[in-house]
């Protein structure tokens, strides 16, 4: 029985049971950027891991670290909310791929292409659930996303005054695109709400002892 | 003359993504709306040959859309255009009354494709 680094235990097992279901959702999601952006693209393998909810900003460079959120709730057999974090580089790169015209700061987004980002989002997050939905049966529907342009820590505030439960740890799906030759770095943090990390787990055949 | 759409989506990007598609295909877009709501209050305005309708959306989402639409006119031609393909949702936007249902993203030939199918039904 492997420990995580927050001290939860998961087993190898699980592990390897979540990072293959976020595997799938990311192969989901990079046919899905692809066909949004009418180029190829590349997928690094996903790392999938449990980790304290204090930690997630330093994912992305810390607190202050400029970012890109697309944020959902989850309804349906399971209950939870997901988080998409872009860089902010990353997410201006991909809005200039599907939205010609140049950009330099997120200030200058334009609203199609904040548009765009919002819905990139809703897309990528929906294929990571299509996936965890065909692979454990179970049927997730999220909301309408919010989405907001700016530092990693006052937007996680933004998703913890929404959030109904006190998660303090969330899995974190992380995932190099390569679209065009620009690497794309997303972060898909779930915060499941109680009961809902073993009801996945049970699913996926790899249940808590 | 051109069929005529009304386009449904909350994202202002993917309604001109559908618009450009549809438009270029010879398709006349005679409306756009951003939520369940505003989409049956169009469509009785409008009485357009199809809709395109996304589900999550706020206010109204697709699915509650439908229901109101087919109950306005029970022969709309109502084809779901979601990122979310799992099984429940499908069978559920079709039981209310959608013709068929694609998933988000798509290519420009699917959207086509679809629409054309969704519009023969009623032909036959």
């Amino acid at each position: 029985m492997a420990k995580d680094k927050s001290g939860r235990s998961l087993s190898e097992l699980q592990i390897d049971a979540l990072r293959e279901a976020g595997n799938i959702g990311a192969g989901n999601a990079a046919i899905a950027l692809s066909q949004m952006v009418s180029k190829k693209v590349g997928l690094s393998t996903p790392k999938a891991s449990l980790m304290r909810l204090s930690n997630v900003p330093e994912l992305v460079g810390g607190p202050e670290a400029p970012v890109a959120g697309v944020y959902l709730n989850v309804t349906g057999d399971c209950s939870g909310s997901i988080l998409l974090l872009l860089e902010e580089e990353s997410a201006l790169s991909l809005a200039g791929l599907m939205v010609p015209g140049d950009i330099e700061e997120a200030d200058d987004l334009t609203v199609v292409k904040k548009s765009a980002l919002q819905e990139t989002g809703s897309i990528l997050s929906a294929s990571y659930l299509n996936a965890l939905g065909q692979l454990t049966g179970l049927f997730f529907k999220p909301s309408v996303p919010g989405f907001a342009v700016d530092m990693a820590g006052a937007i996680l505030d933004y998703v913890l005054v929404d959030l109904a439960s006190s998660a303090d740890y969330v899995l974190v799906v992380e995932t190099d695109f390569m679209v065009s030759g620009v690497k794309v770095l997303g972060h898909l943090v779930l915060f499941p709400d109680l009961g809902t990390l073993s009801k996945i787990l049970d699913r996926l055949g790899v249940p808590f002892e | 003359m051109a069929p005529s759409v009304l386009i449904v989506d909350d994202a202002l990007f993917m309604r001109m993504m559908i618009k450009d598609i549809l438009s270029k295909d010879g398709f006349e877009v005679v409306g756009e709306a951003e939520n369940g709501a505003e989409a049956v209050k169009k469509y009785a305005e409008l009485h357009p040959d199809l809709v395109t309708m996304d589900i999550v959306m706020p206010e109204m989402d697709g699915i509650e859309a439908v229901r109101n639409i087919i109950k306005l006119d029970p022969g709309a031609k109502v084809l779901m255009c979601s990122a979310m393909g799992q099984q429940p949702l499908v069978v559920e936007a079709l039981e209310a009354g959608a013709k068929d249902f694609i998933i988000k993203p798509f290519q420009p030939a699917k959207v086509v494709e679809a629409v054309r199918k969704a519009l023969q039904v009623e032909e036959e």
